[in-house]
């Protein structure tokens, strides 16, 4: 009789401590991965999906002028690491501060004796980038998550591209201020025997920048998607355009003139130049949704 | 590895001997499936992952799997890529198993995988090296160091110090040849600071879906004090040197490869407002270092350097303070 008492009030206890715990459960809070399994399946957040990202592009350490522009990139996922897509952006120039320093001590009016530019043949030479692009293959070697401030958990990966480059390149020098576009060979002249021979000038300061028109070249690219959500990811990007240019369209060998020939016997003052650019966007992945592994 | 969440139902209160039937569920082959045991100093340490299966129920693999284990004892492996590779074994071993559902409170316990690194009470000792991000007319680069002690896992407190040699960017020619004009510019002596890092994010990735790579991002603000030297124009004018006070901030990722040795780089910004050469300087006017100095141009400056680095953690290994 004792022991059934006992077990009795055993029972009894126990049911109020079980009831008293399910009541304060209610009001618990439950971490966001508590329905998740244990092990999960890994999603596929690029595997044949298109993306589309919007996206902003600067220069990083541009000499003389900024680009700054908006641009689109579209790209195929063939795989989980390989795809392939094309990038075109148009921009806008702003001085650099170092241009900003430089130009307001050159004289306005050309003396011709000086060597030193006038502020518009400094300025007007200088070349801005009105549109680039890139055709490419990526490769995306690296995928994973991270946890930020131990609440957000986010999946990301880190990508690598190399594809061909172009980019239409423009300079605004006026036939006033850029007078000299013979590239060294001089104007001609009418002597008085009537030959025409070539005076050199030596003197580039006038000459017409020759920076503008067309490039291709080599395109490298690395970055990394932060998925927001399954078809939403920050797309942050470090591109090299590398093309034959010579930004500021003055004589860069220092052979007199500013020169860009095929032309062997003329030298040429461009030269192969990585423009550096970091790109933001945001990358929207069709389809949205997302397809995990068997 | 299952951790019982906070405040989480209790486990069964029947004592459950090791190896036996406990719970209210009928025990699988081989196993306690659902049993929440704490380790006995005399048993022996069980195989990495033999808690793993916990979460889902399953008991393969003829174990214990399903419990949770705390074993202080357990001696600790000194190989980073050792614990990795048994996380990985034990994700197997329940992927290969059954879902069972239990009667038991399995709900209230989630699967979470022990951080790989530990960084709590140790000692980094970190030789680093880096070079300007910004400034296109005389570049940088910095041979330094770095001791940082960390007081939690993600708060530590730390001083460095940094050597600067320069060398000349392709505009500091061009400017003088094409717009006849000598840039005026400083070079940069040398720096310390006391630091403090932050580290909100922490991650893993995997490379070519083979190895497995943990890393994290930190934040670091500090304060110090540094030296610039003036490059004069003429060099017939001595140059002046200036003591800098120098605030930085700064983002930078860590990999971790071994329990005692990381790969970091990252982008700090050292700011400080710095005097410079004045424009108008010949034999009549600030001809000496001194009234250089007194006439100096000043402006605030953003030296940003990118760095790489190599860390060497003190003590070597580390043990955990929570059971898998």
């Amino acid at each position: 009789m004792k022991t059934t008492t006992l077990l009795v009030a055993c029972l009894g206890l126990g049911a109020l401590v079980a009831s008293t715990h399910d009541a304060s459960a209610e009001g618990r809070r439950y971490n966001d991965l508590r329905k998740d399994k244990a092990v999960r399946h890994r999603r596929l957040l690029v595997k044949n999906r298109f993306e589309l990202a919007p996206l902003f592009e600067s220069t990083m350490n541009a000499d003389f002028r900024h680009i700054i522009g908006g641009g689109v990139k579209i790209e195929y996922h063939l795989s989980d690491m390989l795809s392939f897509g094309v990038v075109g952006v148009a921009s806008t120039a702003i001085n650099t501060k170092l241009v900003d320093r430089i130009s307001p001590t050159l004289p306005t009016a050309d003396t011709g004796a000086s060597p030193e530019p006038t502020q518009a043949q400094f300025l007007d030479r200088l070349n801005t980038m009105p549109f680039h692009g890139a055709a490419y293959v990526s490769l995306t070697p690296w995928y994973g998550k991270l946890a930020a401030f131990s609440q957000a958990y986010v999946a990301f990966d880190f990508y690598f591209q190399v594809g061909v480059a172009f980019a239409q390149l423009k300079s605004n020098c006026d036939a006033s201020v850029c007078t000299d576009d013979t590239q060294g060979k001089g104007k001609p002249v009418v002597g008085m025997d009537g030959t025409t021979s070539f005076v050199p000038d030596n003197n580039p300061k006038n000459d017409t920048p020759l920076n503008s028109g067309g490039r291709a070249g080599l395109y490298l690219g690395g970055g990394i998607h932060v998925f927001l959500n399954d078809f939403l990811a920050l797309d942050l990007t470090v591109r090299d355009y590398a093309f034959s240019d010579n930004p500021s369209g003055a004589d860069f060998n220092a052979d007199g003139f500013v020169g860009k020939n095929s032309n062997p016997d003329i030298g040429t003052d461009d030269r192969f130049i990585n423009h550096l650019f970091f790109g933001m966007g945001l990358s929207i992945m069709f389809p949205t949704t997302v397809v995990r592994t068997p | 590895m299952a951790q019982p969440k906070k405040g989480g139902k209790p486990a069964p209160t029947k004592p459950a001997p090791k190896g036996g039937g406990g719970g209210t569920a009928p025990a699988p082959k081989g196993g306690d499936s659902g049993e929440i045991e704490l380790g006995d100093d005399n048993t022996p340490a069980k195989p990495a992952g033999g808690g793993t299966g916990g979460g889902s129920g399953s008991a393969a693999g003829g174990g214990d799997a399903g419990e949770i284990e705390i074993d202080p004892d357990k001696p600790a492996t000194n190989d980073l890529a050792t614990d990795l590779n048994a996380a990985d074994a034990a994700a197997t071993q329940v992927k290969a198993g059954e879902v069972k559902k239990t009667p038991l409170s399995w709900k209230d316990i989630l699967v979470v995988v022990r951080k790989p690194f530990l960084k709590v009470r140790r000692t980094e000792l970190t030789p680093m090296f880096g070079t300007t991000m910004n400034d296109n007319m005389v570049k940088h680069v910095t041979l330094g160091g770095e001791l940082a002690y960390y007081l939690t896992d993600v708060l530590a407190v730390g001083v460095e110090g940094q050597y600067y040699a320069h060398t000349f960017g392709e505009p500091f020619d061009l400017v003088a040849r094409q717009a006849r004009r000598l840039p005026t510019v400083n070079e940069y002596k040398w720096s310390a600071a006391l630091d403090f890092h932050y580290v909100p994010v922490y991650g893993k990735f995997a490379i070519f879906d083979k190895k497995l790579i943990t890393w994290e991002v930190f934040f670091t603000a500090g304060i110090g004090a540094g030296q610039s030297e003036v490059i004069p124009r003429d060099t017939k004018f001595p140059g002046f040197t200036n003591l800098l006070i120098m605030p930085n901030i700064g983002a930078s990722m860590r990999f971790f490869i071994t329990k005692w040795f990381t790969v970091n780089l990252g982008m700090r910004d050292y700011v400080f407002y710095d005097h410079f050469e004045p424009p108008n300087r010949s034999v009549t006017m600030n001809a000496s270092a001194a009234d250089a100095k007194s006439n100096a141009d000043g402006a605030l400056i953003n030296n940003l350097m990118f760095q790489l680095s190599v860390s060497f953690w003190l003590p070597t290994s580390f043990e955990y303070t929570t059971f898998r």
